[in-house]
């Protein structure tokens, strides 16, 4: 059994940042530059993501950008040790995440969109319908909602202490 | 949004047959996470054991990779 894992090889997923003082087209290279390595060390890249440049939710070495790039690949389970030390060593990739997991099937990747199309129109109806609401009543639905969101944020924040007594 | 979580007694991930809990997927994970960003107990928002391991795995890799805060600041 163990012979016939062995002919498989892992796939796995990485996801790394690329630190803010490239431009997005310098970024091109350097994604270039670790698809290189994975290929170099016999791995096969079977999926390839550019999110674009996104907000830290802390600051990473004085920074609160970056670009995030993924990447899915399969190879030998030996080479991943490699693979995570020259990451770390490069000063091209500010942090880097690698995941073992199972490819996605095409089922998957439907239910994904399903779900995506879902967000959007929930999203979007969300939107308009406070647009509606204050074309009726101008005045009134801003001081409503200031003073709501105050109250709500003072109860919340009772709640959560009492929360964290106990 | 607390209300909604203590009244589900269902896990989320069961019901909607996620089998790998995804760190990427910001959307669902912040579900899970209290105002000042701790990971809430499963007895508040009713995940069931085997999905709660995940979750947690889960929450702490979106962290490192600083797509959620580990505090509020």
């Amino acid at each position: 059994m163990a012979k016939n894992k062995d002919s498989k090889m892992p796939h796995y997923e990485l996801l790394f940042i690329i630190p803010n003082k490239y431009t997005e087209d310098e970024t091109k290279d350097v994604i270039n530059h670790v698809h290189k390595i994975i290929e170099d060390m016999g791995g096969k890249k079977t999926l390839d993501e550019f999110w674009g440049k996104k907000k830290f939710c802390y600051p990473i070495n004085h920074e609160m950008h970056g670009y995030y790039s993924l990447v899915e690949f399969d190879l030998e389970a030996e080479k991943i040790n490699k693979l995570n030390q020259e990451l770390r060593m490069s000063a091209e990739v500010l942090r880097h995440m690698i995941v073992n997991r199972a490819p996605k099937t095409d089922e998957q990747i439907a239910a994904e969109k399903r779900l995506l199309e879902k967000r959007i129109k929930k999203s979007e109806s969300k939107k308009e319908e406070p647009k509606k609401t204050e074309s009726k009543k101008e005045t009134k639905t801003t001081t409503s909602e200031k003073v709501d969101t105050k109250e709500l944020d003072d109860k919340l924040n009772k709640i959560l202490e009492t929360d964290d007594l106990l | 949004m607390k209300e909604q979580l203590q009244n589900e007694k269902a896990c989320y991930f069961c019901v909607n047959n996620i089998d790998n809990i995804d760190y990427k997927d910001i959307h669902t994970i912040s579900r899970f996470v209290n105002m000042y960003k701790k990971i809430l107990p499963k007895r508040r928002t009713g995940t069931c054991s085997k999905h709660q391991r995940q979750l947690a795995t889960a929450i702490k890799r979106a962290r490192i990779m600083a797509l959620l805060p580990f505090t509020n600041q």
